[in-house]
């Protein structure tokens, strides 16, 4: 039960910081997508990097463990295709089309039922998939710091830089 | 800070949220996501249908039809959002997004079966990938 009040307080925490970054919006996510505003850039980028310090400083001090998803090149390509095909149509991804309804924009309610009609879909052609394409480019649970073989706070640092450059970069074009 | 529509700093806010999910990993050990809860609640409905033709698909055995960790998340989302606008004037009821309409006009017909339709591919799709 107390893990179940917890997933509902992380959630509202989350829902209600996404509202507060406005990246909940279809013009926003569309805006990102044409390359013309990088709100939403700039929120996921700053989410990643401290989330990628926090976890990984709670994992060497052994308090948390990695939940690294396996490497399927197959299903990862023609997946994030087909994601990012229906992210551009709908203009919310899974998590944000419910923060949208939250904040009135209820045409999201539509890609909320074509989300659920999706997941009926895959779960009938599971079989297949399995069978097909989810066993092109198998390489199991790989991360950055494994395949270049160096400490992670390296990896990390890098990630840091990066996107201090980026985040300076769109400053300075107003995107 | 937050009684106008220009919301917060997307840099603090986006920060913000990954103290969020990293307090979260710290006290339950779970990482946030989504999309399996679509999955679940697919089940849900479907069962209401078929019990048989659920329990005969291998796929609803790895994601099963029942309220977790994640579902609560995903519910809690909208009620944070909701929280967040109502208390800051930036609530709306809006059927057509404005760059939408500006784009493609104002028929509902033609947004729900266009958001319907990408819902359908990106969630397929987000599972194909494993995210």
């Amino acid at each position: 039960m107390n893990i179940l009040i917890y997933g509902l307080i992380t959630g509202i925490l989350f829902g209600f910081l996404l509202q507060k970054g406005r990246v909940l919006r279809y013009d926003k996510q569309l805006g990102a997508l044409r390359l013309i505003d990088m709100t939403i850039v700039k929120f996921m980028g700053c989410t990643i990097l401290v989330g990628m310090v926090g976890i990984y400083l709670l994992s060497d001090l052994g308090m948390v463990k990695l939940s690294i998803k396996a490497t399927n090149l197959g299903g990862n390509i023609i997946g994030g295709l087909m994601f990012g095909l229906g992210w551009g149509l709908l203009g919310y991804c899974p998590g944000t089309s419910m923060g949208a309804l939250g904040e009135g924009r209820w045409d999201a309610g539509w890609g909320i039922l074509g989300m659920l009609a999706g997941a009926a879909v895959y779960a009938e052609v599971y079989p297949v998939m399995k069978k097909t394409v989810l066993t092109w480019g198998n390489f199991g649970s790989l991360t950055v710091p494994s395949v270049l073989n160096i400490n992670h706070w390296v990896v990390v640092a890098a990630f840091i830089l990066a996107g201090i450059f980026l985040f300076v970069w769109f400053e300075k074009k107003n995107l | 800070m937050n009684s106008n529509d220009k919301g917060w700093n997307p840099y603090l806010a986006g920060a913000l949220t990954g103290v969020v999910i990293v307090m979260s990993v710290w006290i339950t050990g779970k990482y946030a996501g989504a999309s399996t809860s679509f999955v679940r609640s697919a089940g849900m409905i479907e069962k209401i249908f078929s019990a048989e033709h659920v329990a005969k698909l291998e796929y609803f055995s790895k994601a099963s039809p029942i309220i977790e960790w994640q579902w609560m998340f995903v519910v809690g989302i909208l009620i944070g959002s909701l929280i967040s606008s109502v208390t800051s004037g930036s609530f709306k009821i809006q059927a057509i997004p404005s760059m939408w309409g500006n784009k493609f006009g104002l028929s509902i017909g033609k947004r729900a079966g266009t958001a319907f339709t990408g819902g359908l591919v990106a969630l397929f799709g987000a599972r194909l990938a494993g995210g």
